[in-house]
C-alpha cells in the first residue's frame, strides 16, 4: 500500500524518447521514465497496459509492450473479469499499437524483444505469436513491401521468434511446422522466408506472388555483373537504400542522382532526403500535403536556416491546410505566449524540437486571440519565407505583461520554463497582476520533456501554476488525461477501458 | 587606470541582464574579429604528448585562440588544464610546455576524442595568476591548490588532487548542465561580466559572437558554475535576491510595463560602473605569435590574460 500511496506518475511515461534535451542527457531521463514505467506496473497492471493506448511516442508504447510480455500474466485472468477485459487483451493493445505505429518504428520496438535498444531479450508463446501475426498475416502486396523494405530486420525477428531449431526445420521443408507458426497467417509466405535467409527460392511463386523480392533479386545480379542498364531499369521503384546499397557494394556506375529520383522513398523520407539529393543535384519530390504537421515545421525550418527557398511556399499552403484539417483541441479563448529565447532551440540531438512542438501546438488549438513572441530573432530569406528562430534570454515577463494588455481571460504561455532575465520576474508580475484585481487564467505548457515532472520539480514559472510536459503536439489529450489520473485513478482506468472496447472491443 | 581606459576598448557595451539566484550574466556586445582570428571550430586539441605537454592544432587560415585555462577530461587519461591562454599559428600546431595535470594519480595521455572540455573554476585559476607559476614547466602545480579547492566540498574521502571528482559526481553534474542551462547567449554577444551576490567576479570577452557561442557553455558551467556550486556547498556565499521594483497595485498594464522595462535598463546601466571600477594596476608581456600580443595583466583582486591584435584587444579573460 506505501509503494501505491507514493506512486507518482505523469503523462511523460507515453512521451520518452531517448534523444536528450538542452539540459538533461537521454540516460538520465530514461532512468527516470524507467522509474514512472515500473511504478505503474507494479501498482497496477491493467491501468498500465491500457494507458498505451493513449497519444505516445513509438519507444514509449515499446517500452511498455516489453515490460508487460517480459512479465506472465496470472494463470487465470480472473482479476480482469471485473474490467469487463478478455484474458488476452494485453496482446489486443500491443498488436493494435504496433498496426498504428509507422513500420519502422513497429519494426523497432518487436526488436526490443530480440534486445534492440538496449533492452533484456524475451522470448515466450505471446512474443512469437505477436512477432509472427505482425509479419505475416497481411496481403502479397504488403508482404512483397515489407520483405524487401526490411530484409535483416525480419530476420532477426524470425529467428528470434522461431528459434533456430523450428527454423531450420522450416527453411528445410518442415510444412507441419511453417503452417502452425506461419502458414497460419500466410499460407504462401515460404519464398519470404527464403529470401529473408538466402536460400533458394521456389521460383514460380516468387512470380506469382512477390513480385518486388523477384526483382530485388535481379537488382542483385545486374549489380554483381556491373550491367548499369539493367539496373537503371530494375531499380524504378524498388526502396532507396537498397538501390544505393547495391550501387555502392558492387560499384554500378550509375550517378547518385538517378537513385535519388528513380527509387522510392517514403514521404517521410523524402522530406528527410531532399537537402541530400539537392547536393547530388538531384530533385526528389515531396507530397507536403500528406507530411505531419510538425514534420512541416521542421523542414521549413530547415529550409530557413539553409537558407534555401525552394518551396517554401508549398510547405506554407500545406501547413496551412493542415492545421484547418486537424482536430481541434478547444481550451477557451486563449492568449498564446511563446517562449523564443535560445534554449528553445533544444538539444544538437533533436534540433528546434521544443520550438517546432510550440508552433505545432497553436496549429490545433482553437479559439487562439493573439499570439505573443518573447524573444527570437526574424530571419528573412525571401519575400515567401521567413520566420523567427529562438535566440537570446528568456524575458517571458514581457509576453505575460503583453497577454494582459489585450485584456485576455485565458493566457498560455508554452516554454521551457527557464527564465533569467531575470529570474522570478514572470511569478513577481504574475501576483501583482492577480492581487491587484486582474482576472485571468494562466497556463503552462512545458515542450521540452522533462523527467523530473515525476516529482513536480518541472521548471514552474509560477508557484500555483503547474506546467503540463507536452513534448508532441498530439499528446494534449494524453496530458489532461494523466492530470485527471492524480486525482481519480478509478474514473482515468473506467475510461481507459471504454476507449479499449470502442477502439479494440472483444 | 580602470580597465576600460587601459584597453583602449572601442564600441562595446551591455546586454540584457541575465540573473539566477546568486548569479548575473551581463552580456557584453561588441565588435567581431572573426575576420583576423580563426573560427573555434578549427581548433582542434590533439593530445597530450607528455605529462605537462598539451598539443592543438589551428586548420584555419588565421591564427586562433585557445581559452585561459581551457581543460581536457578525458578516460584513461591524465587530465590536463592550460596554465593561461594560448595562440595556434595558422595551419600550426603548438605544444604548450606549461599545462597543468589535474587529475594527480592518473596516468596515459590524452587523444583527440572523447574528451570533456571545460574552463578551470576560477579558484584555481586565481593560483595561475602568479608568472612564475604559470610559466614553470612542472605538471603537478595545481596539485596543491585542487586538494584545497576540493576540500569541503564532500565528493571524494580521498585527498588526490583529481578535479574529476567534482565534475563526476553525479549531483553535481546535474546540477551544472541545469545550471548553465539557466543562462542563453544573446544575438551578437561576444563575452560576458560574470558577478557572484552583486559583486564581479569575471570579465570575459571572445573575438566574436562564434567563439563566444562556441565557449560560454564551458566558462558559465565549468568556470563560474562550478565555483558558485562550491562556494555554496562550503557555505561561502551571501545570499543575494534581486530586489524587485515597487508596482503600484492601481499601475494599469501599461505602467508595470514602464516600470519593469526601466528597472531592466536600470539593471543594464549600472553594470558599466562595475567595469570602470576594475582598476589595471599591472601588465606583463607573455608572447607575440602571428601578430598576437599575449599579456597578463593585474587588477586589485585578480587578473588574466588580453590578447591584442594591432593594439587592439580581442580576447579578454580575467578573474576578479
Amino acid at each position: 500500500m506505501a509503494r501505491q500511496d507514493q506512486l507518482q506518475i505523469d503523462s511523460g511515461m507515453l512521451q520518452f524518447a531517448p534523444k536528450g534535451a538542452y539540459y538533461e542527457e537521454a540516460d538520465e531521463q530514461f532512468r527516470r521514465v524507467m522509474d514512472m514505467w515500473m511504478g505503474l506496473f507494479d501498482h497496477d497492471r491493467t491501468l498500465f497496459c491500457l494507458t498505451s493506448l493513449l497519444g505516445g511516442t513509438g519507444f514509449s508504447k515499446g517500452m511498455i509492450s516489453h515490460i508487460l510480455l517480459a512479465n506472465p500474466q496470472s494463470s487465470t485472468g480472473l482479476e480482469l473479469v471485473p474490467e469487463g477485459l478478455a484474458f488476452d487483451y494485453e496482446t489486443k493493445v500491443i498488436m493494435y499499437n504496433l498496426a498504428k505505429e509507422r513500420t519502422p518504428r513497429a519494426l523497432k520496438n518487436l526488436l526490443m524483444l530480440a534486445g534492440g535498444e538496449g533492452q533484456g531479450k524475451v522470448n515466450n508463446s505471446r512474443t512469437r505469436k505477436i512477432i509472427l501475426e505482425y509479419i505475416f498475416n497481411r496481403d502479397h502486396n504488403a508482404l512483397d513491401n515489407l520483405a524487401i523494405n526490411y530484409k535483416n530486420k525480419l530476420r532477426t525477428l524470425v529467428r528470434h521468434a522461431l528459434g533456430k531449431q523450428d527454423l531450420f526445420k522450416i527453411l528445410n521443408g518442415d510444412q507441419k511446422l511453417f503452417d502452425k507458426w506461419i502458414g497460419r497467417y500466410h499460407p504462401n509466405a515460404f519464398p519470404v522466408m527464403c529470401y529473408l535467409f538466402d536460400k533458394e527460392l521456389p521460383k514460380d511463386q516468387v512470380h506469382a506472388f512477390f513480385p518486388k523480392i523477384e526483382r530485388v533479386l535481379q537488382l542483385k545480379v545486374a549489380a554483381q555483373t556491373k550491367n548499369a542498364d539493367s539496373f537503371k531499369k530494375l531499380m524504378n521503384g524498388l526502396p532507396h537504400l537498397t538501390v544505393m546499397g547495391y550501387r555502392n557494394t558492387y560499384k554500378v556506375d550509375i550517378p547518385i542522382a538517378d537513385i535519388f529520383e528513380k527509387s522510392k522513398v517514403s514521404g517521410r523520407q523524402a522530406v528527410q532526403m531532399q537537402a541530400a539529393a539537392k547536393r547530388q543535384g538531384a530533385k526528389v519530390k515531396v507530397n507536403y500535403a500528406k507530411q505531419d504537421i510538425y514534420d512541416l515545421w521542421k523542414v521549413l525550418y530547415y529550409k530557413l536556416l539553409a537558407g534555401d527557398p525552394d518551396d517554401s511556399d508549398k510547405i506554407i499552403d500545406a501547413i496551412g491546410k493542415q492545421s484547418e484539417r486537424k482536430e481541434k483541441i478547444d481550451i477557451g479563448k486563449v492568449t498564446v505566449v511563446i517562449d523564443a529565447s535560445k534554449s528553445m532551440q533544444g538539444s544538437d540531438k533533436r534540433p528546434m524540437h521544443p520550438f517546432l512542438t510550440s508552433l505545432s501546438i497553436l496549429s490545433i488549438l482553437d479559439n487562439i486571440q493573439d499570439v505573443i513572441y518573447v524573444g527570437g530573432t526574424q530571419v528573412k530569406v525571401d519575400d515567401t519565407l521567413s520566420a523567427v528562430i529562438p535566440s537570446g534570454g528568456s524575458d517571458l515577463w514581457r509576453g505575460l505583461v503583453d497577454a494582459v494588455m489585450t485584456g485576455a481571460e485565458k493566457i498560455l504561455v508554452i516554454s521551457d520554463g527557464y527564465e533569467n532575465s531575470p529570474k522570478g520576474m514572470f511569478d513577481y508580475v504574475y501576483k501583482h497582476f492577480k492581487n491587484s484585481g486582474h482576472e485571468f487564467e494562466l497556463m503552462h505548457i512545458n515542450p521540452v520533456f522533462a523527467a523530473d515532472a515525476k516529482t513536480g520539480s518541472v521548471r514552474k514559472l509560477t508557484d500555483d501554476t503547474k506546467p503540463l510536459p507536452v513534448t508532441s503536439y498530439k499528446y494534449l489529450e494524453t496530458e489532461i488525461i494523466f492530470n485527471r489520473m492524480i486525482e481519480n485513478r478509478d474514473l482515468v482506468k473506467k475510461l481507459l477501458v471504454n476507449k479499449y472496447n470502442k477502439l479494440i472491443g472483444g | 587606470m580602470n580597465i576600460l581606459e587601459a584597453l583602449k576598448f572601442k564600441n562595446i557595451g551591455a546586454g540584457p541582464v541575465q540573473s539566477v539566484d546568486e548569479m548575473t550574466v551581463v552580456p557584453i556586445v561588441g565588435d567581431d574579429h572573426s575576420d583576423v582570428i580563426s573560427p573555434p571550430s578549427s581548433l582542434k586539441f590533439e593530445r597530450t604528448s607528455n605529462y605537462g605537454t598539451m598539443v592543438f592544432t589551428n586548420e584555419d587560415a588565421e591564427p586562433a585562440i585557445v581559452p585561459a585555462h581551457y581543460s581536457i577530461r578525458g578516460r584513461g587519461a591524465q587530465d590536463h588544464a592550460m596554465a593561461g591562454s594560448g595562440v595556434v599559428l595558422a595551419g600550426k600546431s603548438k605544444s604548450f610546455n606549461n599545462a597543468c595535470c589535474v587529475e594527480e594519480t592518473q596516468g596515459g595521455y590524452l587523444s583527440s576524442t572523447g574528451n570533456d572540455e571545460d574552463v578551470l573554476p576560477i579558484g584555481l585559476r586565481r593560483a595561475l595568476l602568479n608568472y612564475s607559476t604559470r610559466m614553470e614547466d612542472h605538471y603537478g602545480k595545481l596539485w596543491s591548490p585542487i586538494k584545497d579547492w576540493l576540500r569541503g566540498t564532500g565528493v571524494t574521502a580521498r585527498s588526490s588532487a583529481h578535479l574529476r571528482y567534482f565534475y563526476d559526481n553525479k549531483d553535481i553534474k546535474a546540477e551544472l548542465e541545469h545550471f548553465a542551462a539557466e543562462f542563453e547567449p544573446v544575438p551578437g554577444q561576444i563575452g560576458a561580466l560574470i558577478m557572484f551576490s552583486g559583486t564581479p567576479v569575471g570579465l570575459e570577452i571572445m573575438p566574436s559572437a562564434d567563439h563566444w557561442e562556441a565557449y560560454w557553455k564551458q566558462l558559465i558551467r565549468g568556470c563560474y558554475g562550478a565555483e558558485l556550486i562550491r562556494l555554496k556547498k562550503l557555505d561561502r556565499l551571501q545570499p543575494s535576491a534581486l530586489i524587485m521594483p515597487e508596482i503600484p497595485d492601481a499601475a494599469s498594464p501599461d505602467e508595470v510595463k514602464d516600470i519593469l522595462e526601466s528597472f531592466v535598463r536600470q539593471l543594464q546601466d549600472d553594470v558599466i560602473p562595475l567595469i570602470q571600477g576594475i582598476d589595471v594596476t599591472g601588465s606583463r608581456k607573455i608572447s607575440k605569435d602571428g601578430g598576437l600580443e599575449t599579456r597578463m595583466l593585474t587588477t586589485q583582486t585578480g587578473g588574466g590574460d588580453v590578447i591584442f591584435k594591432d593594439s587592439e584587444p580581442i580576447y579578454v579573460s580575467l578573474v576578479l
